[in-house]
């Protein structure tokens, strides 16, 4: 598989402006000087007869809040389990992932930051190893070494547990992803067998025709090197999972804005083969909701479905199987969502940790917030972006706009 | 690759036990007196009716206070560089920041400035296809942590935008990026024209 970097931007920008074939076929000419700009990412596809315009994103979270002004106290929990603040300091700290030591590495989209988490003698210390990187979202464990996916490389610090106060400059594993800034940021994952990184391509833009190397996830062969494509149609997902026994990859998909407030909804999807599978992007989402535009003349029968619909706009992220032995029996196999919230829905919905639970038959049969308060009238504090089951069995919620981790754990 | 280490919050077990005790506390508001104060420095350059006192430092008055805060903070991380701000951002705190930020957007805005007609016109034409107005607001004044462009100094601008069409200032979320990219330099004298033409 490969990438023409610079024809994928172009192919992007001429998509967006409605040109899908005319883009394709001049992507090999000089880039004329555009006539009309494309509007920001999060702007297209909006219409004035549409959702309220005065809607536009939040300000991203780039500090971090002090730790004595997290207001720890208003986050809820059902009975019997307890939240606390477990680490603070760490500028829109986002995607976790926990080593055999226990250290848990955190990355970041706005701040360039990696952070580390070390716990020792009760104490626990954020180290930032690395800074000035691009969009390091992703962070993957493996083998001592630790596993970095920026906006458009994978990079990797070897034996990263014995150097935290000294890092070694990282190897760069992969260097051929597009660099499209719209949804360039990566969520990655370690396949069971510790072969292969998963990871999303978003769509580059709201709702287009993308280019075929993007609305996709894709797999890195660690031994390889090589690129594949796992599934299509996928606008982006932020968050990933391999469900254990069906070694199956579960994922969260991120539905397109400005068709409706209340639609499409986001998703929660499972990779039931290998490959092939197409979610649907741009023609269908949800598995019903056939495009306002670009579902003309298609079905959603064309595609694969969801399992679960997950409500519109909640900003499902970061989602992890439980699978661990201190929560509750019923809570075993469940799964875990984080909801980022909504920027462009007037009541503004998810900033929540949700729990799914699937039946005998491995369908999801019940979804119910676990881990709320983050919303208070409307207005929020902190936005929930990742979960990271520890080795203990309690559970780690990030939140990149107070710059703070927390757990959650059951009894004592 | 730089190491640097020199963010290090260290958490200890004595902080959760006072923690149920400052819960309830907020973070103190923006204080803007507290914050005039604090901004003593700022004002040699800035001036202290946040109209600056030359054309390439930027005018902070009615600045949206986020927007002072996030160019602060990445100052202060050295992601943005330039006019010696590292320094001067790096020993603020979040809540230094948020005070002069207070401070600043409480000042009456700056006067429009005069400009040639035709230019303006033209500004006010591209500003349209560019789609500044869905970000920077309908006048361009600015809201949340985007910055007001209304009343600028036209020479600041032209250089933001020439070093972000070139990448070296930094992009938060690439959205400047893509927007500055396809602009002539001519285009973005018009385009600083046109928005230190507005009130």
């Amino acid at each position: 598989m490969k990438f023409n970097k610079k024809n994928s931007a172009l192919d992007a920008l001429m998509l967006a402006a409605g040109m899908a074939v005319v883009g394709l076929a001049c992507a090999q000419a000089p880039a004329p000087a555009p006539a009309s700009a494309i509007p920001p990412t999060w702007a297209q596809g909006r219409t004035a007869d549409g959702m309220n315009p005065s809607l536009a994103p939040n300000p991203p979270g780039i500090s971090a809040m002090p730790a004595d002004e997290i207001p720890v106290s208003k986050l809820k929990v059902p009975a019997g389990f307890k939240v606390e603040l477990w680490a603070s300091g760490m500028p829109n700290g986002r995607s976790m992932t926990e080593s055999p030591s226990g250290t848990v590495y955190v990355g970041t989209r706005f701040t360039g930051n990696v952070y580390a988490v070390v716990t020792k003698d009760g104490k626990r210390e954020v180290k930032t190893i690395a800074k000035g990187l691009h969009r390091p979202n992703g962070v993957v464990f493996t083998n001592g070494s630790l596993y970095v996916a920026e906006l458009s490389r994978i990079i990797r610090y070897d034996n990263i547990e014995k150097n935290l106060d000294n890092p070694p400059a990282p190897v760069v594993v992969f260097d051929a992803l597009p660099k499209d800034e719209p949804h360039g940021w990566k969520f990655m994952t370690l396949s069971p067998d510790g072969q292969y990184l998963y990871f999303q391509i978003g769509t580059p833009a709201n709702i287009v025709v993308p280019p075929y190397t993007h609305a996709t996830i894709v797999r890195l062969n660690l031994k390889t090197n090589i690129l594949e494509t796992v599934a299509t149609g996928v606008r982006n997902s932020v968050g990933m999972d391999f469900q254990k026994g069906t070694k199956e990859l579960w994922f969260t998909n991120n539905g397109r804005d400005w068709a409706d407030e209340n639609l499409p909804n986001d998703t929660l999807n499972r990779l039931a083969r290998p490959k092939g599978m197409n979610f649907g992007y741009p023609f269908c989402h949800q598995g019903d909701f056939l495009d306002p535009e670009f579902g003309k003349g298609r079905s959603c029968d064309e595609f694969d479905k969801p399992e679960m619909k997950l409500g519109a706009h909640v900003a499902a992220l970061g989602m992890r199987f439980y699978n661990g032995n201190m929560f509750p029996a019923e809570y075993k196999g469940n799964i875990f969502i984080a909801e980022h919230g909504s920027w462009n829905k007037s009541k503004k919905s998810g900033y929540q940790v949700v729990r799914v639970v699937l039946d005998s038959k491995n369908k999801p049969v019940k979804l119910e917030p676990f881990l709320t308060g983050w919303l208070e009238d409307d207005k929020f504090w902190g936005r929930p972006v990742d979960v990271q089951m520890l080795k203990d069995g309690s559970m780690l919620v990030s939140d990149d706009e107070t710059g703070a981790i927390f757990r959650v754990s059951y009894g004592k | 690759m730089k190491l640097v280490m020199n963010t290090k919050a260290i958490l200890g077990v004595a902080f959760f036990t006072t923690l149920s005790l400052s819960a309830a506390s907020h973070a103190a508001p923006p204080d803007a007196l507290a914050g005039k104060v604090k901004a003593q420095t700022c004002f040699a350059c800035h001036g202290e009716d946040g109209i600056s006192v030359s054309s390439e430092i930027p005018n902070l008055a009615a600045q949206p206070a986020l927007s002072i805060t996030y160019q602060l903070i990445q100052f202060r991380g050295q992601q943005r560089k330039g006019g010696a701000m590292e320094a001067l951002a790096a020993p603020l705190s979040d809540q230094d920041m948020r005070d002069i930020a207070a401070y600043f957007t409480s000042l009456p805005p700056p006067p429009a400035k005069s400009g040639n007609a035709d230019q303006i016109a033209k500004g006010q034409q591209i500003s349209s296809t560019q789609y500044c107005n869905s970000c920077h607001g309908p006048q361009l004044q600015g809201q949340k942590h985007i910055a007001r462009l209304a009343g600028q100094s036209k020479e600041y601008l032209v250089t933001q935008l020439k070093n972000i069409r070139s990448g070296t200032r930094i992009d938060m979320d690439g959205t400047m990026g893509s927007a500055a990219r396809g602009l002539s330099d001519d285009d973005i004298d018009a385009l600083a024209t046109y928005a230190a033409s507005l009130k």
